[in-house]
Order: C-alpha cells, then structure tokens, then sequence
C-alpha cells in the first residue's frame, strides 16, 4: 500500500473489527474481534488487539508492538510464545466493543445519556488513537451497512447533508467498562457535570448501574449530586451504601436537605446512619428531623449566620468570610440577644456598604419578617411572593430563633404544584 | 461487578416475608403490581376480541381449551422478561442491541414499527367500529379518539396515565357480565373447556393459530420489560413481579374465556355468519338482549382506546432505546424529537388510515399479523439467549427444566407462526 509512514488517517472502529491478521510469510493468523486501549491518556493509545484464531474460539491478545503494518490487512512479526498473555486486561485498560460498542455514555459536555454507534480512530506515526465516540445517525448507518445509501437518500429527498455526530473523546464518561467502581478521582469526568445534570443523569439510568455511578463519585459530588436527585431514588441510593459511606456523604449535604432525606429512609438505616456522623452534624439534623416536611419547621436549614447585637460590620464580614463554605444562607445575617431571641436582620448588602466599626445594633433593620415552626408551605409562599425575601427565619414560640427557610428549598416542595 | 452489588443487598427474600405480616405483603404487592396487568389487558385490543369472537361464533366451544396452554406459554414468556427487567434493569430493546449489535437490532425495530402500525390501525378501526354501534360517525370518533390519546400521554404524567389504564382494565368486566347475560349451559362449558379437540382442516387449524397469535404478541415482551424497568423494582422484590405477571396472564385469559364462550352460546349456535367484531355485536342484539350488545361495544371500544395508547408509546420507547435517543415525556419536543416524532406519527398513521372511504382494512391487518408471526421468533429466540447470558442475568438464568419448558414452548410458537405466516401467503 503506497501510504506514507506518517501520514495522518482517521479509522472506525467498525471497519477494523474482523479484519484479517497474517504475519511476515502472509499466513493468516485470525480475525480482530476487538482493540485495547489504554485509558490513562487524554486520547487513549491501542496497546493490544484481541484476535480471534482461525481454528478455535477463544480470543488471544497480541501487543500493538508486534504490528508491522496495519492497513486493510494487519501485518504483524513473528510472535514468541510469551508474547501472548491470556487475553486479560491491565489496569487502567479497556476494550473498545466490549465496553463502548452499541453501549451507554454519558456525555460530559452536553449533559446527556448516549449510546455509542461507532468509534473514531486516528492512525498516526504507527501508533492508533481512540479520538472521537460516534453517536449520530449517520455511524448507525455505517453499522448496518447502508451509510452511502443513507448520504445520498437525505441529500436527495430532504436536500440535507448528512453529516457525522462525533463526541471528542475528553468529553466522554463510560459507563459499561467494569472498573467504574475503580476509577481515580481525576479519571472520573462525571465531576465535570454540573450537579444538577449528574443528578439528571443518575435518574435516568438503570438501578444498577445508577448505584455503580453514584458510588464511583468522591463524596463532595456525590452530596451536590443527591440534593438534587429525587427523593424516592435518593433512598434507594442510599440505602444501597454502608453507614459509614453514607455518612460521610450526608455529612456534605445541607442539613435541611440531609434531614428530609433520613426522614425518608427506613428507621433502622438512618439511625445507623446518625451514629456514624460527626456529632455536630448529626445533632443539626436530629433537630430538623422531628419536623413535618411540609411546614416551616420541616423546610428550614439551621446552617445561617448569627451575630449578637455589639458585633460590628468588620467581625461580622470577617465571620461569613470564615464560614460561608458551609453556610445554606449567606445573604442575611440574623442579630440575636445571648438567649437566640431573634432582635433584627442585616443584608450581605448593607454589610458591605457599612463603615466597618458600624454596629449591627445600629445598621439591622428590626421589622423581621418570620414564620412559627408549624407554618405551612402555602403561608410561607405568600410571604416570600408579597416581600421578595431569599430566606425567612423561623422563631418558636419565644421568638427565638429556630432556623431559615431559604427560597430554593422552599420552591423545591412547591414547584410540584406549579405549572402541569 | 455484580459480586460486589449483591454483596450489599438485604436480607434474603424469605427472611424479609416473615418479618412483613400478611397484610403488609399485600400491600406491597399491590404497589408494585401493574406492568403485568396491564399488558396484558392491552393484550386484549381490538384485534384479540375480533378472533376470540371469530373463533366463538365459526367454532362454538371447541377452540377454549386452547386458552389453558395458551395462559401458560404466555405466563413462562412473561416471567423471562420480568425477570430480566428487574436482574438488568435494562429495557428488552436495550438489552438486544449491547448484545446483538446495531445490524440486528435495526431490521427488528423496522419490523417491530411496521407490525405496531399494524396493530395501531386496528386499534383505531375498533374505535371507530365500537362507536358506530352507538351510531357515531367515524369521521368523528376517530380524530377525537386519536386527539384523546395523545393528550392523555402528552400532557398527562406517567402516574395519572398508569391510574388510567388500571381503570380501563376494570372496564374488561364488561365481557364478564355480558357472559353471564347470555345465560349459558355451564355443564357443557366445563366440558369443553377440559376436552382438547383438534380438527386438521385449515379453517379451524388457522384460527387456532390466530388465537395464539393475538395472545403472544411481540410488542408485549418489551413494552412489559420497560415497565418493570421503569417501576425500579429490586431482585429481591421480583416475586411480586412475577405474582403480577401471574395473575395478568391468568385474567387475560379469564376475559378471552368469556368472549369465545358468549359468542359460541349466541352466534354459534344461531348460525349466523360474522366477519367483524362489529358483526358480532350486533348479532348479540336479538340473540342475547339489548344491554349484551352495549357492554360487548363498550368493552370493544375501552380496549381498543386503551391499545391505542399504548402501542404507540411503547413502540416509540423501544425504539428510541434501542437507539440512544432521548425518550422521555419530561422532555420537551424539541429536546426528544425522535421520540415524540415517532410517537405523534403512529397515532396520525394509525387513525388516518381508518380515514380513507374505502381503505382496505382487512388485507391491512392480515399482513400486520403476518410481520407479527414473522417477528416474535426472533424476539423469543434472542430472549431466550439473553435470560442465558450468565454477564447479564447473574445467578438468575434459567434453570435447565425451565429452559426445557420455555424451549419447548417457544418450538411450539414458531411452529404455528409459520404455519400462520405459510397460510397466510399460500
């Protein structure tokens, strides 16, 4: 073949699969039945080609090494015996049509759940490269055989161009190759999603593999994941993880939202689950658990600033400063005497417009706007819709204060009576 | 992979029955029942009740024995897809393409769109049939009905949708009590009922094969799986799954029963000659009362409406899973346009079809049954290869006597397949 050594020539997979390799004296040694890849770089190398013999059915593995040429036959050298380790995968390794071909992937980039049609490979300096996924109509074409067909009926009949749907391979987590559980942080690009689409993602996949993704991920994705994923799979999530796992995921949640999720779990698992927790976290949450889900008491997070009366704008910039990772609201700061009787409120905004030696004393506004423990959801609705507040505070009955009911948590219950 | 699942999971089934009490157990069950029942009940569509009518008035009583093996070949086929919706919490359609690849799966889901048009149309030819008695025109019951369907599952969530076909699945009752309206000769029944006659003359042989054909049907195994799948069902909750599949299986046939015994009581034994559902209602008139031709439309009209809904659904669920497109009813259209695109195309097929004076509804069904008999032994087969595959079913494969019986059991199918195919072409 007059193909120079290092020219550039982009492969599908489906075209290599059952291609014949022979060695030096053009004797044919079997057919490729799938490629290796190594899945440490950024585009994965083919480090070995499983081939299935002539005579026999069980695939052998050779190493890319051996490849002399690889055209429309693969031309390889002369094999030792040991060359030839028995077809099983190093770590860090991956078949491509075992674990990609027809399969499922989620696709980091566009937030989406696809399956695989075909894969693109760049031929490169001798060596093979796993480039693009191939998810578009136009690879199941290919697959099927009728790909110049499917090209010349869309340009005759809608005067359209079919053209090639390729996912770069950066972007692309799978999801069938059987080490997801032993994956490296860095190595699991479902972080890059954004929790809301990850959680999106969870939901839409199959129990098993929903748990398998759900437990490959580090514990701070995992907790933004589970707040937005819906509660019936929340449970089943976590239900399906050990105590301690699990507490150290819900340690990462906000309380409000930890609480409604062990509220929703079975007795036995979620007092397991307490035990296992930092005390601190785990008496936050005990406090929000006695609640009604639906009242104030219930949609509340205790996880708020508070500030006493002398504090000045300085000390109290300096505090939300220290604490807003793990602060639910961030926006008010709420003034209260020694014994939490609520006394005013002071906004992110004024703070920062005031001198810093302002006392809060003097700079919070007294007209509080709160709401009883046993509020409910509709009350409180009212009130964030007539004052445009991003949280309201809870007081019990001594106008202490009890916790915050922020505006998303709030939305999260009613927005099921929105719209439909 | 799966050791590693598994080695998380609760106590083992028994173990957990026991500590439940009886009522808590059935109140499980009726939580987790419905995909079950419910295909089944669409079993029943318009197409069914034409050949259990068929096969009553041509035959009398001598085709209800089939129905006892056909209950039980349609419960061994159900479980195997019950039970891989749950083990795999993978869709059938799903499942067939990571193992068969993208050549196999293409042709089947053609065949699959083709023969779920098919059945589609003649959902909707029994809508309009059923109405016509009520003496309501076509060109009215039809694009209402149509617009009815695809609202309900358009604009309706899957809750309210699946509350309404367990609704609709009470209305079978109809059948029943037209049944007993007829007043029949029981003894006779239970005669004919447990004494197996076969007649080898190619009427008799073809309705045979109709009537098993109607009743396993290829649409049924995957849309039952998705909705095992869909109910997220756990391994150790899988004897509900089966109880569910069960019980539908038996009351689909309780249903057949009583249509094939009140048209051989009344139809039979008057010698009148019918064609269509529609014939038979009609004929139920003078022979059985008023109120018996009513609940006969009524019930006509409910199962076909109820198909309807279903069939496009499920077709345009499997299809796209099969594919990797979007499919979902969250979605918005333009975020799942394959989805809704093949979803909205079925039921304007389906429903303009029956439109067109003069369309030649009968040929159309006789071919859609011919795909359909083409096409379930290649799903059978690929079911049975697939409830065997030991990297998807884990411990829950087949055991070597059930693989005994549904192969068995599957011979037999496409046995009569083709001879339906071959009776059909010849």
């Amino acid at each position: 073949m007059a193909v120079a050594p290092n020219a550039q020539v982009f492969l599908f997979l489906s075209q290599i699969l059952g291609g014949k390799i022979v060695d030096a004296e053009d004797c044919l040694l079997g057919k490729i039945s799938d490629l290796v890849v190594s899945n440490a770089d950024l585009y994965p190398p083919i480090t070995g080609i499983f081939y299935t013999p002539a005579t026999g059915k069980t695939a052998h593995r050779l190493p890319w090494a051996k490849v002399v040429e690889f055209g429309e036959q693969v031309l390889v050298s002369p094999l030792d015996l040991q060359d030839q380790p028995q077809g099983t995968l190093q770590e860090g390794e991956l078949l491509l049509k075992e674990s990609l071909l027809d399969k499922q992937i989620v696709d980091t980039h566009g937030a989406k759940i696809l399956r695989v049609n075909d894969l693109h490979l760049l031929k490169m300096n001798r060596s093979l490269f796993l480039v693009h996924v191939d998810v578009g109509f136009r690879g199941l074409m290919r697959r099927i055989g009728l790909e110049k067909a499917a090209d010349k009926f869309f340009q005759w009949f809608f005067d359209y161009h079919l053209a090639d749907h390729f996912i770069p391979w950066r972007f692309v987590q799978p999801l069938s190759s059987p080490d997801l559980l032993r994956l490296k942080v860095a190595q699991n690009r479902l972080s890059l999603l954004h929790p809301a689409d990850l959680a999106d993602i969870i939901e839409e996949l199959d129990i098993h593999k929903r748990s398998e993704v759900f437990q490959s991920l580090d514990v701070e994705t995992a907790a933004e994941a589970l707040e937005e994923t819906d509660p019936k799979i929340q449970v089943r999530l976590i239900e399906n993880l050990n105590p301690a796992k699990a507490s150290d995921i819900i340690e990462e949640m906000s309380p409000s939202e930890a609480a409604d999720l062990l509220g929703d779990l079975p007795k036995e698992k979620a007092e397991g689950i307490l035990k296992e927790m930092e005390k601190e976290a785990a008496e936050d949450v005990k406090g929000l658990l006695v609640h009604h889900e639906e009242k104030a008491g219930g949609l509340m997070t205790t996880a708020f600033p508070i500030l006493p009366p002398h504090a000045t704008a300085r000390e109290a910039l300096e505090l939300l400063r220290q604490d807003a990772e793990n602060l639910d609201v961030i926006y008010y700061l709420y003034v209260t005497d020694a014994d939490e009787h609520l006394l005013g409120v002071v906004s992110l905004r004024d703070l920062l417009m005031a001198a810093p030696q302002t006392h809060l004393s003097d700079m919070m506004d007294p007209r509080v706007v709160s709401v009883k423990l046993e509020e409910k959801k509709e009350e409180i609705a009212d009130l964030f819709g007539k004052y445009g507040f991003k949280a309201i505070p809870v007081v019990d009955e001594d106008q202490r204060i009890q916790g915050v009911i922020t505006f998303k948590s709030l939305l999260e219950v009613i927005a099921p009576e929105l719209g439909k | 992979m799966s050791e590693i699942l598994s080695g998380k999971t609760q106590p083992a089934p028994a173990e957990r029955i026991t500590r439940k009490g009886f009522w808590k157990t059935l109140g499980i069950f009726f939580a987790l029942i419905g995909p079950g029942i419910i295909t089944s009940n669409v079993d029943n569509d318009a197409g069914g009740i034409t050949t259990y009518s068929l096969a009553g008035s041509e035959y009398g009583l001598t085709l209800l024995w089939t129905l006892l093996p056909i209950t039980f070949a349609l419960i061994i086929i159900q479980e195997m897809c019950a039970r891989m919706g749950v083990v795999s919490g993978k869709g059938l359609s799903d499942l067939i393409r990571e193992r068969f690849g993208a050549k196999a799966t293409f042709y089947l889901m053609i065949a699959l769109f083709l023969t779920n048009l098919g059945n589609t149309i003649s959902e909707f030819a029994g809508v309009a049939a059923s109405l016509e008695i009520f003496g309501v025109s076509k060109y009215l019951s039809v694009p209402l009905s149509a617009f009815f369907v695809w609202w309900l599952v358009v604009k309706g969530s899957y809750k309210s949708v699946e509350k309404a076909f367990l609704v609709a699945c009470l209305f079978y009752i109809s059948y029943i009590i037209s049944g007993f309206l007829a007043g029949p000769d029981w003894h006779q029944i239970r005669t004919a009922f447990f004494t197996p006659t076969l007649r080898f003359e190619p009427g008799f042989l073809t309705m045979a094969v109709g009537v098993v054909g109607t009743t396993i049907a290829p649409w049924m195994q995957f849309y039952l799986q998705s909705s095992v799948v869909d109910k997220g069902l756990k391994t150790e909750d899988y004897q509900y799954a089966r109880a569910d599949v069960i019980f539908g299986s038996v009351i689909v046939n309780v249903v057949a029963f009583f249509i094939v015994m009140l048209c051989a009581v009344t139809i039979f034994q008057a010698g009148i000659k019918i064609e269509t559902a529609k014939d038979a209602a009609l004929a139920l008139a003078p022979l059985a009362g008023k109120y018996c031709t009513w609940l006969f439309s009524f019930g006509l009209l409910n199962a076909s409406l109820f198909a309807a809904s279903i069939l496009p659904l499920s077709t345009a669920y499997t299809i796209c899973e099969a594919f990797g497109w979007e499919s979902s009813l969250d979605r918005k259209f333009a975020e799942a346009p394959q989805f809704y695109g093949l979803y909205s195309l079925m039921i304007l097929l389906g429903a303009g079809v029956i439109l067109f004076p003069n369309v030649p509804l009968i040929p159309i069904m006789f071919y859609s049954q011919v795909i359909n008999g083409a096409l379930l032994p290649f799903i059978l087969i690929f079911m049975l290869i697939l409830v065997n595959d030991r990297k998807i079913m884990g411990s829950h494969t087949n055991g070597w006597t059930l693989n005994l019986i549904s192969l068995v059991t599957i011979v037999v199918l496409i046995f009569l397949s083709g001879a339906m195919i071959w009776t059909a072409l010849v």
